[in-house]
């Protein structure tokens, strides 16, 4: 073999090697980068899915606080009318139709922020409430169905004239949107928590004895003309919270109720 | 230079998916809210999409921030804004009233108060970027050139942008010749 082809020999292997050696290193680094790719996706998802799941059932195994804002004063009848619960001394002299869903939040803040004063004067015999319980938000919760087995549950507290009371409860630990709401057995446990003894009220909660009537009563709300709201850009209908005097939608913006106890409410 | 417009690309894309799976992801119960008020999903459909709909972009966002396997990554997340993109022309076209919860919120809003054209443009905005880097995978700062993915093809393509090659051909010659 000459000089030339012994060194050109030389550098082929040379060469080959070098290339090797980066082949070998980059082959490293390529399996390391695709195992912490996939330990780090993996831990996402892991991690992610959990987070989902434990926040979506947050109201899962809690109980829900019986607290109350006001406690009804003596002389104050819940009565059921149909589907509709009117709460009030018997001759107060204004009353107001309230439409709310157990899952708007919305509605919550309008409990928060009115319904003490619209409890005040429930127990000062100035004002009747009529509470109308709709499942515009049915679907709105997951599994689906937490507004209905609400209202019905609120429904069945009447008879035992716990309703106020297990309404401003349902209010005040209201769960979230999308997630899970309460389910039946929560609902009669915090019926227990109230003072409810009456067995009935767990059958009826676990039957749902109202739940076709309250659906039909919603499908007449929505479609009743004089609760409508216009929510602007020529979107009107029906909306929850909506109040009512006289069968009519009222603005709950600014003093509506002192407006309606002086009689100037329109 | 081009180099560095992939780095922007793909670091923008990446702080747009990161930003936007986070903050569904912080809010599930919104999130859901948002899916299924695209009204296309049957209902037992709608909770495992909105649990898959931020991590996914979650994923995507950590792969384009430390640029591994790029032009793969561009590509899904071309696909993911088609879908996007379609959810949103579908609402528009049907004439629904709702926000598109990319970046949080979404749900049903009030009529006047959609932004369907805005949504589809910046969506849009956003495909550019996943094009470029579909294209030209290349950037600054990446996994892909550290591990010399797509060296080949990038040696190739800088010979044809600025003949650069040549030198460095000249160079390797005259250094193997002595």
């Amino acid at each position: 073999m000459g000089e030339a082809a012994r060194k050109r020999q030389r550098q082929a292997q040379a060469a080959k090697s070098v290339a090797q050696a980066r082949g070998a290193s980059s082959d490293r680094n390529k399996i390391i980068a695709v195992v912490v790719a996939v330990v780090v996706v993996a831990a996402v998802v892991i991690g992610g899915v959990l987070w989902i799941n434990s926040s979506k059932n947050s109201t899962e195994g809690t109980a829900i606080a019986p607290t109350t804002s006001t406690t009804l004063g003596p002389g104050v009848v819940e009565k059921l009318d149909g589907v509709v619960v009117s709460v009030g001394k018997p001759g107060a002299p204004k009353t107001i139709d309230l439409y709310a869903d157990f899952l708007c939040p919305y509605c919550k803040q309008l409990q928060d922020t009115y319904g003490p004063q619209m409890e005040q004067a429930i127990n000062s015999g100035q004002l009747t409430v009529r509470y109308h319980m709709v499942t515009l938000l049915n679907d709105r919760s997951d599994p689906p169905g937490y507004s209905l087995d609400s209202a019905n549950a609120a429904l069945a507290a009447v008879a035992s004239q716990k309703f106020t009371a297990f309404h401003d409860a349902l209010f005040k630990s209201q769960p979230e949107e999308g997630g899970r709401g309460y389910d039946k057995a929560q609902l009669i446990k915090l019926g227990h928590d109230l003072g409810i003894t009456d067995p009935k009220f767990d059958q009826t909660v676990n039957a749902g004895t109202y739940d076709q009537q309250i659906q039909t009563a919603f499908q007449q709300i929505e479609n009743d003309k004089n609760l409508a709201q216009d929510f602007g850009g020529g979107n009107v209908g029906f909306g929850t919270p909506t109040v009512a005097v006289n069968g009519k939608a009222i603005s709950t913006q600014g003093d509506w109720l002192t407006g309606v106890l002086n009689g100037t409410g329109s | 230079m081009l180099d560095t417009i992939g780095t922007l690309a793909r670091l923008g894309l990446a702080a747009v998916w990161l930003i936007s799976g986070a903050i569904k992801l912080a809010a599930p119960g919104q999130t859901f809210i948002a899916v299924q008020a695209y009204d296309v999903l049957p209902s037992a459909l709608v909770r495992p999409v909105a649990t898959a709909l931020p991590l996914v972009e979650l994923v995507l966002g950590l792969l384009l921030l430390f640029g591994l396997a790029t032009r793969w990554v561009a590509t899904a997340a071309l696909v993911m804004l088609a879908v996007l993109v379609a959810g949103i022309a579908q609402s528009w076209a049907r004439g629904l009233s709702i926000d598109c919860g990319c970046f949080g919120g979404g749900g049903h809003v009030a009529a006047g108060q959609t932004e369907y054209p805005q949504e589809i443009l910046r969506d849009t905005g956003f495909a550019v970027l996943a094009v470029w880097l579909m294209v030209r995978p290349r950037s600054l700062f990446s996994v892909d050139g550290w591990l010399g993915w797509g060296r080949r093809r990038a040696a190739v393509e800088d010979s044809a942008e600025t003949g650069s090659s040549a030198a460095l051909a000249n160079n390797a010659g005259i250094a193997e010749g002595k």
